[in-house]
């Protein structure tokens, strides 16, 4: 895992599955697949002379800019789910993204109040899953995205019992 | 009759300890609450039948026959009544299937007539109790109690409405049993009327061993007999829970305040532009042009006035009480350790006149919407002096020797004063006015962050209330070797973070507060404040 700048020191995260590249890249797919698809609506209209007198240069600029940007953001999303790290210390979960805004979160377990595992249609192909714990702050909801379930659900049980031992209400 | 008693529904009492039987609210609840569409069905159907009669009035006259006669309006009045008998039975409905029941440990709603609905709410987890009065309410001398709770997924629970002094009852039982002080009555004596006093004897019981004598038990209440009389004249408050006034804002500061915000200031300038525009065009541009704006304007400084009107914040048993307000009356109670986040501002108009506005963050209050930002204002303007009163109930113990002087430095200091660490050279290309400014200090027991250079603003969020730490870096951030901390707390008016820190000190700060955060805790378990320790 690369160190950051800003990653406390004397700490070592731990990664997500690679896999889940994958699943970010299902999503960018369809998003993707959309946009370009409303953009060529006004490319297709021109071409086929329903709308002649739509510029040429824009209808193909917009579509080729759309390809372009989000050609880019496919091909850092590698590098993304790389970024993403956790680490469970004594008495709190860290979990680091980002590679151009970067953030480092952290919960004490204390201020945990319950402990999600989400699966989602592309996860459940791929053996993945997203462990989210809920605090009473709507800004500290964390989320791990890409864990191997088995990693995901054992992850959770620690959690749940660290908070448990640790609660103090709000 | 305020909340005639009921028989228990049955054997289908549930769970355990709850004898406490079931009450209604008061039955013009339905009325108060919906009088605005009653008022506009009458209207509506009022001014129809009055054409009606005109109409049938003019025909009539032509036919030589008596209006009075004319079927239509016979069929109108029928309906009318129909209408009406409707409201009534719906108003009916909704208070016969509108219950509540105050238990040791919970308060249980029931209402809904189709749909029914049963809310419950822990008692020990209640993070504020408003008492609301809206005018119509006043009239009937009816109130609303609204109580905060945080449990899975705060909610708020709402009895609307019941009798004054009856809320003020409930609210002190319900208040008195979250701090801890009635588990060891049965809940037995409670069923006899609900949120009545409790008898003395059996209150002062589990006090009189560690009573202190500065704190006379907050539900030794009024007295049963009389006493309901003598709250009234006192105010809101029932007259034997002892209190301490810390700020009343005279209506002459409130108003002053309100005419020198921005908003006065611009719509002045508005109106003058206006003019220069009316008199340059010749007539062309009209003044009438400015009514949206006024309309936008004028009714959001009437409510700001409405609201903070007679504002007083006061120090009870049970923890901070504030009272405000000229139409609509409201009374809230923010018990002690409820606090997750507390905001001191001070705009640049207002710095002249040394004046400043105290915000928190409560869980439940919320963060949107205007009635969220009228009940986060614990103080809407005041001094100094009033500031730190204020402080000194919602952050009772700012871990420093200096308070005073650490809260002059962050409101209107700069520079490395009382133990602030402000942003570092670099950070001017970012900010190149507030870089002196923003900075924080780190206490025992709380983190304080200073930024603004118009506005002013110091906030400060105990370290046992911090529910994560969110270490940022963007790229511009990256460039200049900076970074920024975000503390999370409950969703309010205050989103606590910290600006472009040097990246070292950015870091240490983040791993430091991580540990205070996770092991700060004065007290282990704040939901029974009064069990734990006793307070002032």
């Amino acid at each position: 895992m690369p160190q950051e700048p800003i990653d406390p020191e004397g700490l070592q995260f731990q990664r997500v599955s690679p896999a889940y590249s994958k699943v970010r890249l299902v999503g960018w797919a369809i998003s993707a697949l959309i946009t370009w698809a409303v953009l060529a609506v006004p490319l297709v209209l021109m071409l086929t002379g329903v709308w002649p007198g739509y510029p040429a240069w824009l209808a193909w600029g917009l579509l080729g800019l759309a390809i372009v940007a989000d050609l880019a953001r496919m091909a850092v999303i590698p590098r993304q789910v790389r970024a993403i790290g956790y680490a469970e210390r004594d008495d709190d979960l860290l979990i680091r993204t980002g590679l151009m805004f970067q953030k480092v979160l952290v919960v004490p377990y204390g201020r945990m109040q319950y402990v999600d595992v989400a699966v989602g249609p592309v996860d459940r192909a791929l053996g993945l899953c997203k462990v989210q714990l809920h605090t009473a702050s709507t800004t500290a909801k964390a989320e791990i995205p890409g864990l191997p379930a088995a990693e995901g659900s054992r992850l959770r049980e620690r959690l749940s019992a660290r908070g448990e031992a640790r609660l103090a209400g709000l | 009759m305020t909340a005639t008693p009921t028989e228990p529904d049955g054997p289908q009492a549930k769970g355990p300890g709850d004898a406490a039987s079931w009450h209604r609210v008061h039955p013009v609840s339905p009325l108060v609450r919906g009088w605005i569409a009653v008022l506009a069905i009458l209207y509506f159907f009022g001014q129809n039948s009055l054409e009606n009669v005109f109409n049938g009035a003019d025909h009539s006259g032509d036919d030589g026959s008596g209006w009075s006669f004319n079927p239509g309006l016979l069929w109108i009045v029928v309906g009318g009544v129909g209408i009406l008998l409707l409201i009534v039975g719906a108003f009916f409905l909704s208070w016969y299937f509108t219950k509540y029941q105050v238990t040791a440990r919970h308060v249980n709603v029931n209402s809904g007539v189709v749909f029914r609905q049963q809310r419950q709410a822990r008692i020990d987890r209640v993070q504020a109790i408003d008492i609301v009065q809206p005018l119509l309410a006043r009239i009937f001398g009816l109130a609303e109690l609204k109580f905060e709770v945080a449990d899975a997924g705060s909610t708020a629970m709402r009895l609307a409405f019941i009798k004054v002094d009856h809320t003020r009852e409930l609210r002190a039982e319900i208040l008195s049993r979250a701090a801890g002080l009635k588990q060891d009555r049965s809940p037995g004596t409670t069923a006899a009327r609900p949120g009545v006093v409790p008898d003395p004897a059996a209150a002062g019981g589990p006090l009189s061993g560690d009573d202190d004598g500065t704190s006379p038990a907050p539900e030794a209440g009024p007295p049963a007999t009389g006493a309901p009389a003598a709250a009234e004249a006192e105010g809101p408050w029932p007259a034997s829970e002892p209190e301490r006034v810390v700020v009343v804002v005279p209506p002459r500061r409130m108003v002053a305040a309100t005419l020198l915000s921005p908003w006065v200031g611009l719509t002045l300038l508005a109106i003058i532009g206006g003019l220069v525009a009316t008199v340059a065009t010749d007539g062309e541009f009209s003044l009438l042009y400015m009514i949206p704006f006024l309309i936008g304007v004028v009714p959001a400084l009437w409510g700001q006035f409405n609201q903070g009107y007679n504002f007083r914040a006061a120090l009870g048993e049970d923890g901070l009480r504030l009272s405000y307000g000229l139409l609509d009356t409201r009374h809230q109670t923010v018990p002690p350790g409820r606090v997750q986040a507390v905001m001191v501002t001070q705009g640049f108009i207002w710095r002249r006149f040394g004046w400043h506005k105290v915000v928190v963050n409560v869980a439940g209050y919320g963060g949107q919407g205007e009635d969220a930002a009228l009940r986060s204002t614990v103080l809407p303007v005041g001094t100094r002096q009033d500031v730190l009163n204020v402080l000194g109930i919602v952050l009772p113990d700012p871990g420093t020797p200096r308070p005073a002087e650490l809260i002059e430095a962050g409101v209107a200091g700069t520079g490395d004063a009382e133990g602030f660490t402000s942003s570092p050279r670099s950070a001017r290309w970012l900010s190149p006015f507030e870089h002196r400014r923003q900075g924080f200090a780190v206490t025992d027991t709380a983190l304080f962050s200073r930024a603004g250079v118009l506005i002013h603003s110091l906030v400060a969020v105990p370290h046992e209330r911090i529910q994560g730490i969110i270490l940022t870096q963007g790229p511009l951030d990256r460039r200049l070797g900076l970074t920024g901390i975000q503390l999370c707390t409950t969703d309010g008016p205050i989103s606590p973070r910290v600006k472009q820190m040097g990246l070292d000190t950015g870091r240490r700060l983040f791993l430091s507060q991580a540990e205070r955060a996770a092991t700060a805790r004065r007290l282990n378990d704040r939901d029974h404040w009064l069990e734990g320790e006793r307070r002032g």
